[in-house]
């Protein structure tokens, strides 16, 4: 008999969520695999499959028992073991005794350390089949799930009830239970195409069994059918399919057996706009739109059943008819909506809480006209488009439209400001002010959208800090971190120079919170915004580390465009030959500063400057100090450390040379002074003391 | 249409009649409407309060539903302001509660290898019974017809046994079953005294008590109504009546959606609202419990033959 077969396991169930199902597919496997290597199961490859209707793992080659194992238990060294002449010890006996064993089966172990008794034994591998039931269920026990459940009476809880269990290893059923349910070798197929129970004979035909039951059970190859069927249909249908991954996910985990079909609405919603029946259709419906080549939509959409129905028509009929339902109810609302203007529904959202503690939405609006004029004039534009368009930016929370759609927020904003005749600017931007709402996606483009996409997050994320609410580890309910990110993306990618302390600071003083500590705040927030900066540059597709970061951060830049400027100009700083001897140097004179007590701007006294060393530097110093005032003045920082660069030789020779340290008090402080000079010019940039370069990274 | 197999029409009675027979055939207890409004069958004690504690039961029933924010003056051929449902409950939830739903589908004339029906994530929660459970909404070709829900949790209390609970939307089924695209075009009857619509039946009521809701029901009344019911729940619980206590949270829950309509509450002053519904849910579950576990939990006892195929072996 061989050592290893193929293992299956299948837990069928009633239908799983569908935006979870990958996720619980991939955390089942990664967590059986995890589990049978703890358990020392040899095995080989480990694939993972799910249906709506069942998780399943096939383990191939795993073993039929675990290794055998010698086991080791370390004794009292040789030398307590026997005492003097000899003889055994008490210390010993107890050993042995503890082991089970007379005290001659013991054995010895040697190391460098010395020798100690030990007692060696052999544990005999387990059957495989008796530790599967375990395992898996262990598997099971640590999945993602936000919300378990029970049924009938049992105790068991999962996802959704489980109706069966397959264990099968090779030919042979695993005998026991998972989930208070009997495991055994049938399964099911299509709830519809083949009811009843289906036997399988062996791991190796699982796919094919199910396949015959009008079940396609490996979700990534269901997934290439539905993005290959959906795509030839748009085809059939004159279009292209509007694709949306999330979507596909979602419908791949609503179908066992995929049957596209198309379907019709009448011509006159395309008068609606796009986004609405996008939604409707994809959000609401699980429908994939179609559009023509210049991104138009067409009357028609592509549904995912999920059988070959013995009349398709009427799957289709019945299906555009709820898509008809659903649009005129969106036409409705589109109407509706319009009657009344964003401007006359402000006043209305002062009776809308924002948060408890912040106030209103109305509240919550008119600081962000606050800010986001405050941001226009840091940009040098004009502000009343800017303001009018903070004014307004909430109102679409108020229309019947965004009540049906919440994620249209925004978007509803900007058709409405349209239709009610107010400026492009106001509407385009009203529309941007959520950008960029998840990574990857598109920043404002035009400055009254990007003035008030800043102001609304900078004010979101200052009022959860206000209250006291911090995001940590994994809990951020208000989104904070992705605000951040998106003020970091905008700032940077769109090059705005703003002094984002004085934001930071209005924001903090316009929040309605008692008796908060401002400075403190202001920090926070500070702190708060680059520390999502450092993650954006960490996981960007450059050679920025944490090092570079924090010698930045030493200084606190007011403009986060200035501190990126300062950033990469370390970065470009560290490639060059010198600076792995500067950084040092920059470190030495920073401890020796701090020690002697030493602060910037000592002048110096050029008389007592005597060694050659001591002269070379100090003519180099100020023919540095000329050479970067204008560098800085223009945030040339990489060319200012370049210059700076060329001080390399004389460093190194001035600390080969000259004691700074000397018992004479004046030419000591006047060592110091020099030494601060060099250090301040350095500091204009950043802190390169923290930087640890080594020479290979230094070329 | 084929002319071989004219369809015969499945008036809206007739759909309520199948249902009822087919879920008596089953074993459930064919309860009628409770005589009080409220917002949905959950909210029949036949529901709310039998899914509480270990006692088995089962029961199906029509529950006229009030929901006065839905109103549209009859104008809408989509939305009511009183509408029905068919319930069932079965506690313990069998386990082939799925296929036997499907099955009562097959008997109002929905054929599963035809129509493309699909179990679609809802987990359902109701803040004012203090109650959750976990479930999906049941597509026919696209559309929700029913909700079907295993509770987990009632007026705070843990379910052990578990209740499933159906809900079909008797009046979206009869849409679809008669294929009419509004909801007063639904044929009630079509018999020897002649074909009535559901617009015969409820037109004018829709109408009438959309007028009512949105702009006539009198909200200091009302606020002093809920005021009296939630003093008299509370008083009632103290002398361990849940039944009449119930009662009392019902008429607090359609007064509090009456009061909604009304648009007569700030938004925090809704959600204290809705706690206090939710902390005389609490109470009268808590209450009810305590009477059944007084009496021995009776029905432990009476419990018919087992139901569950399982058990069966």
């Amino acid at each position: 008999m061989s050592k290893a077969a193929d293992f299956l396991v299948e837990i069928g169930t009633e239908e799983l969520p569908p935006k979870a199902l990958r996720n619980l597919m991939n955390a089942f496997a990664g967590g059986l695999q995890k589990a049978l290597d703890k358990a020392r199961l040899e095995h080989a490859s480990v694939s993972a499959y799910a249906s709506p209707r069942r998780l399943a793992v096939i383990v191939a080659s795993l073993g039929f028992a675990q290794a055998d194992q010698e086991l080791v238990v370390k004794g009292p060294p040789v030398s307590v073991a026997y005492d003097a002449a000899g003889k055994i010890t008490p210390a010993a006996k107890a050993f042995a005794k503890k082991c089970g064993v007379r005290p001659d089966a013991l054995e010895r172990l040697t190391s460098d350390k010395g020798e100690w008794l030990c007692f060696r034994s052999l544990e005999r591998g387990q059957k495989t089949a008796e530790l599967i039931p375990g395992l898996v269920q262990t598997a099971l026990q640590g999945l993602p799930i936000p919300r378990r459940m029970r049924w009938g009476e049992g105790e068991a809880e999962f996802v959704r009830p489980v109706q069966w269990i397959v264990l099968l290893h090779g030919r042979n059923v695993i005998e026991g239970s998972v989930m208070n349910v009997p495991a055994g070798r049938m399964t099911r197929g299509h709830r519809f195409h083949a009811p009843g129970e289906i036997e399988i004979d062996e791991p190796a035909k699982y796919l094919s069994l199910l396949k015959k039951a009008h079940v396609l059970a490996d979700f990534d190859a269901r997934r290439k059918t539905i993005v290959a069927a959906v795509k030839k249909a748009a085809k059939e249908a004159g279009g292209e399919p509007v694709a949306n991954e999330a979507l596909y996910d979602e419908v791949t985990a609503l179908t066992e057996w995929p049957v596209p079909l198309i379907g019709s609405f009448d011509k006159s919603f395309l008068s609606l706009p796009k986004e609405v029946i996008v939604a409707t259709l994809a959000s609401h419906q699980r429908y994939f739109p179609v559009a023509d080549k210049g991104d138009n939509l067409l009357p028609r959409f592509i549904t995912i059943a999920n059988l070959v129905s013995k009349e398709p028509d009427r799957v289709r009929a019945g299906n555009e008819r709820v898509i008809r339902a659903r649009l005129a109810d969106a036409a409705f609302f589109w109407e509706a909506d319009k009657r009344v203007n964003l401007a006359d529904r402000r006043d209305a959202l002062r009776d809308v809480v924002y948060q408890r503690g912040l106030g209103s939405i109305y509240d919550k609006s008119a600081r962000v006209v606050r800010l986001a004029a405050a941001v226009g004039s840091q940009l040098g534009v004009e502000t009343p488009a800017i303001e009018r368009a903070a004014s307004l930016a909430k109102c679409d929370l108020l229309t019947g439209m965004v009540g049906e759609f919440p994620e249209l927020q925004g978007s509803m904003g900007r058709y409405y400001a349209a239709a009610d005749g107010e400026p492009g600017a106001v509407a385009e931007a009203i529309g941007e002010q959520y950008l960029p709402r998840f990574a990857g996606d598109a920043l404002p483009e035009t400055v009254a959208g990007q003035a008030l996409a800043i102001a609304d997050k900078l004010d979101t994320i200052a009022g959860v800090l206000a209250l006291g609410k911090k995001p940590s580890g994994n809990r951020d309910p208000f989104g904070l971190r992705r605000s951040a990110l998106g003020i970091v993306r905008i700032i940077i990618e769109q090059g705005l120079d703003l002094d984002f302390t004085a934001l930071i600071a209005a924001t903090i003083a316009d929040q309605p919170v008692g008796d908060k500590d401002e400075k403190d705040l202001s920090e926070g927030l500070y702190d708060f915004v680059t520390e999502r900066m450092r993650a954006y540059y960490l996981d960007g597709q450059n050679s920025l580390t944490t090092e570079m970061f924090a010698a930045v951060m030493a200084k606190r830049p007011v403009s986060l465009l200035d501190f990126d400027a300062r950033l990469k100009a370390v970065a470009a700083f560290v490639k060059l030959e010198p600076a792995s001897s500067l950084a040092a140097a920059n470190k030495r004179i920073g401890n020796i500063l701090r020690q002697a007590g030493v602060d910037a701007g000592v002048s110096i006294d050029q008389s007592l400057i005597t060694e050659p060393a001591e002269t070379a530097l100090f003519e180099s110093v100020v023919k540095a100090q000329k050479a970067v005032a204008p560098l800085l003045a223009s945030r040339d920082y990489t060319n200012v450390l370049m210059t700076l660069a060329d001080l390399r030789d004389p460093v190194d020779g001035f600390f080969d040379h000259v004691m700074v340290m000397t018992d004479d008090a004046a030419l000591r402080n006047n060592r110091l002074a020099l030494l601060a000079e060099l250090r301040a010019m350095f500091l204009n940039v950043a802190d390169v003391s923290r930087l640890s370069i080594s020479q290979e990274s230094a070329h | 249409m084929k002319k071989d197999n004219p369809p015969a029409l499945l008036t809206f009675q007739d759909l309520i009649l199948a249902l009822q027979q087919f879920w008596a055939e089953r074993g459930c207890v064919i309860a009628q409407p409770y005589d009080m409004p409220m917002g949905a069958g959950t909210f029949h004690p036949a529901t709310f309060l039998r899914a509480v504690g270990p006692e088995p039961w089962s029961a199906a029933y029509v529950q006229p539903c009030r929901r006065p924010t839905d109103g549209r003056y009859g104008d809408n051929p989509f939305r009511l302001q009183h509408y029905y449902q068919f319930q069932v409950v079965i506690k313990p939830s069998p386990e082939d509660f799925q296929d036997v739903y499907l099955e009562s589908l097959c008997t109002i004339g929905i054929d599963p290898t035809v129509h493309d029906i699909r179990f679609v994530e809802d987990n359902w929660e109701s803040p004012s019974l203090g109650a959750w459970g976990l479930g999906w909404e049941v597509w026919l070709n696209g559309m929700e017809i029913t909700q079907f829900t295993y509770f987990q949790q009632l007026g705070g209390l843990e379910c052990r046994p578990v209740t499933g609970e159906i809900t079909y939307g008797l009046e979206r089924l009869a849409m679809y079953l008669q294929d009419v695209e509004n909801i007063f075009d639904i044929v009630w009857t079509d018999g020897p005294l002649g074909r009535i619509s559901y617009r015969d039946v409820y037109h004018q009521n829709e109408v009438e008590q959309s007028r009512y809701n949105f702009e006539l029901a009198d909200i200091d009344s009302l606020f002093h109504a809920f005021d009296l019911a939630e003093h008299d729940c509370q008083r009632l619980i103290e002398l361990k009546l849940a039944l009449p206590a119930y009662e009392q949270m019902l008429v607090a829950s359609h007064t509090f959606n009456l009061l909604d309509a009304r648009q007569a509450m700030s938004v925090s002053e809704r959600q204290r609202f809705i706690l206090r519904v939710r902390d005389m849910s609490k109470s009268v579950a808590a209450a009810y419990y305590a009477s059944r576990e007084a009496m021995g939990f009776p029905m432990l006892e009476s419990a018919g033959p087992p139901q569950r195929g399982a058990s069966q072996r």
